[in-house]
């Protein structure tokens, strides 16, 4: 059985500081998978070794059985990349923004204008797709980018905080979009989150990292039940705590 | 009064961290501290040198005359200029024009060349109209040098003939154009031919800072709008990457070359009629002095050559900036390689400058394309087409080392670093703290 992320003993060094340390984890595709872990623990390096945009110290991560470094270009067609903190080219408008994107995706995954129609849905922008990124608010951006990550149907979306920034009614809305495209499509999902709420809500199963490390990794029950705790955020109090 | 104390601390304790801020910022510390340091002494040192070039030249400056009067007038006016003029007088003797011509470019290092037509010795004492000919080498490569030497021997002439000669008589200045004498005025054609010695290098000068600062510009917005990740992280190579940037800037750097060039020439429209005037309307062509086509060709070649080369700089080094204004704050550092090349151009002879100043100029790929606008009116095409050459190389080069950044993490990762800096601090707070 092949994974849609097997990534073993990962290490990341820039300079001294060792941003991962051996962090070894697999993802079954159609799964979404949460990494939580503490600031700086490492769990942005670790999506950006995937997504192919820097290389790990030691160590390898395979995307659908494609090495990260080696078939980089391959990696780039099976995934959708959201960074944590990400823009827009201010000056083009919504619409052009997410046809710019598209035009690079692969054309089996539907139409251009196909994709355009799903992400104005995601995004819920509406009419203010029209408009040009600047006058967007910071969480109307997010939005955009969500949607630019998603509209594609990509076989693995990486997406690193997808709703920070976002408020209470649209991270809801962006969950179950998240949701659907996972049953719809057959999206595997990365995400990297420090809302346990959303990660109990959304991941079957969730990593949680710290300095560069997995301390403890199973179903968001099984990491309660192992701690004896109520919710998430108490298990990642306790796990986080101890190490 | 303690309200005053107060107040003076507090401007003294925002002084100081104003200051920390701005001297341990590396950009700031090069651009107002290193680069002046360094440019300034090279700037004076390339225009005292090019002055002193000129000097030395106007010292060792040889003229030659010939005589084909051969009587007291004539006599009376080479013993003055022997005995007045700083410039070694050389005598040519030949039968004619053209073979004088020639002479003086085979066996002298004279760019002018005074002609006594015969019968001026007659036509002086019967009050009849007479002249003296002044032909002046026009080289097209010395810049505002070029007409240094045919005006200090007119107004030696001038001189003579307001003061001293008994009858007056007429100066004419004519230019030798590539061994051929012509009836056009060096003056005249030094107007004409400003095009190529200030409009053709500054112009280029315009074109590569302002496609510079489009290409440096274009990768920083790209890190500071934090599009670059995503950018990076779609199905598309990374040389297209760099390709799209590349072939966006050169559009946009050609429609504004095409606008300053457009200006210029508007501007220096106004200037040529001028010129023109007196003279009537000069054949450029006729005269050998207008480009051909090929020379066009290979100027276009050699500017998009250094436009190039100049871009894929300014990509790989405002890739270590974090923003638009830290990558143009770099790349202004980069503007020295082309305005030096430009200042000496404009204002030395390339050929007298010294060989190490020689091969410095040539080294900067700028340059090129500005000795280029002189190499294709003087014809000496290899000199510009191995400049393009040259240029190419470098550019491959440097559009290797683009497309190696881009396809590396270094991209997102590089930063400019100054261990040098941070290791002398470490030093001082080891012996701070045995
Ligand atoms: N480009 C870089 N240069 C130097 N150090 C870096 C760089 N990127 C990350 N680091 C370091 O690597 C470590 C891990 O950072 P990373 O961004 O992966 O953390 P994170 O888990 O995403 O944190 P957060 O929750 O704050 O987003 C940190 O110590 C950080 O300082
Ligand atoms: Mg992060």
């Amino acid at each position: 059985m092949s994974f849609a992320v097997e990534a073993e003993d990962l290490a990341k060094s820039f300079g001294n500081i060792k941003a991962l340390d051996g962090l070894s984890f697999r993802i079954n595709p159609g799964e979404i998978y949460g990494l939580i872990g503490p600031n700086g623990a490492g769990k942005t390096t670790a999506l950006r070794i995937i997504s192919t945009l820097i290389l790990p110290t030691s160590g390898y991560v395979k995307v659908h059985d494609h090495d990260v470094v080696d078939e980089a270009s391959v990696v780039r067609k099976l995934i959708a990349y959201l960074p944590e903190e990400a823009g827009a080219y201010k000056n083009l408008s919504g619409e052009e923004y997410l046809r710019f994107m598209a035009s690079f995706s692969l054309r089996e995954n539907g139409s251009l204008e196909e994709m355009v129609a799903i992400a104005a849905q995601i995004s819920g922008l509406g009419n203010r797709l029209r408009d040009k990124v600047k006058t967007y608010s910071k969480g109307m951006k997010r939005r955009l980018l969500v949607a630019r990550a998603l509209m594609t149907r990509p076989k693995l979306a990486v997406l690193d905080e997808p709703t920070s920034g976002l408020d209470v009614l649209h991270s809801v809305h962006v969950r179950e979009i998240i949701k659907q495209q996972v049953k719809k499509y057959d999206v595997t999902v990365l995400i990297s989150s420090h809302n346990m709420l959303e990660v109990e809500y959304l991941c079957e199963k969730v990593a949680l990292i710290n300095h560069g490390k997995i301390i403890a990794e199973g179903t968001p029950d099984k990491l309660k039940i192992d701690n004896d705790v109520e919710n998430l955020e108490e298990a990642f109090a306790k796990v986080v705590g101890l190490a | 009064m303690l309200r005053w104390l107060v107040l003076l601390r507090g401007l003294g304790n925002v002084v100081v961290k104003e200051l920390k801020e701005l001297l341990r910022d590396p950009k700031i510390l090069i651009g107002m501290i290193v680069v002046p340091l360094i440019m300034f002494p090279i700037l004076g040192f390339a225009i005292r040198g090019s002055i002193e070039s000129v000097e030395e030249r106007l010292q060792m400056l040889q003229i030659g005359v010939v005589d084909f009067d051969r009587q007291s007038a004539s006599e009376d006016l080479k013993a003055f200029l022997q005995n007045n003029l700083t410039v070694t007088l050389v005598s040519i003797n030949a039968s004619d024009i053209g073979e004088a011509v020639r002479l003086l470019q085979t066996d002298t290092n004279a760019t002018d060349l005074i002609i006594i037509p015969s019968g001026f010795t007659q036509n002086i004492s019967q009050g009849n109209p007479a002249y003296v000919e002044i032909y002046s080498v026009f080289s097209g490569t010395r810049g505002i040098a070029e007409i240094a030497s045919s005006s200090i021997v007119s107004e030696y002439l001038e001189f003579y003939r307001r003061d001293l000669a008994p009858e007056p008589f007429n100066t004419i200045s004519k230019s030798i154009v590539k061994g051929k004498p012509t009836d056009v005025p060096p003056s005249t054609l030094f107007t004409i031919m400003s095009s190529q010695v200030f409009v053709l290098p500054t112009t280029i000068s315009i074109l590569l800072v302002f496609s510079m600062q489009i290409a440096a510009t274009s990768v920083a917005s790209e890190k500071e709008e934090k599009t670059l990740e995503t950018l990076l992280s779609l199905p598309i190579s990374r040389f297209t990457i760099l390709a799209g940037k590349l072939v966006g800037s050169i559009i946009v750097a050609a429609v504004g070359a095409v606008t300053i060039m457009i200006g210029f020439n508007y501007y220096m429209g106004s200037f040529m009629l001028m010129g023109d005037v007196g003279s009537g309307p000069v054949d450029l062509a006729a005269i050998g002095l207008a480009p051909t086509p090929l020379g066009y060709v290979i100027l276009g070649a050699s500017i998009f050559m250094a436009l190039l080369s100049a871009l894929a700089l300014a990509i790989i080094i405002s890739a270590f900036a974090q923003d638009v204004r830290g990558a143009q704050s770099i790349v202004g550092y980069l503007y020295v390689l082309i305005m030096l090349p430009m200042i000496i151009i404009m204002f030395t002879d390339f050929n007298a400058l010294p060989l190490t100043a020689k091969i410095i100029l040539l080294a900067v790929p700028y340059s090129h394309p500005m000795l280029a606008a002189q190499d294709i009116i003087t014809g000496n095409y290899l000199a510009a087409v191995s400049g393009v050459i040259y240029v190419g190389l470098f550019t491959v080069a440097l559009l290797y080392a683009a497309s190696r950044l881009f396809s590396t993490e270094k991209i997102l990762t590089a930063k400019l670093k100054f261990r040098g800096l941070k290791f002398k601090r470490k030093k001082i707070q080891n012996s701070e703290n045995p």
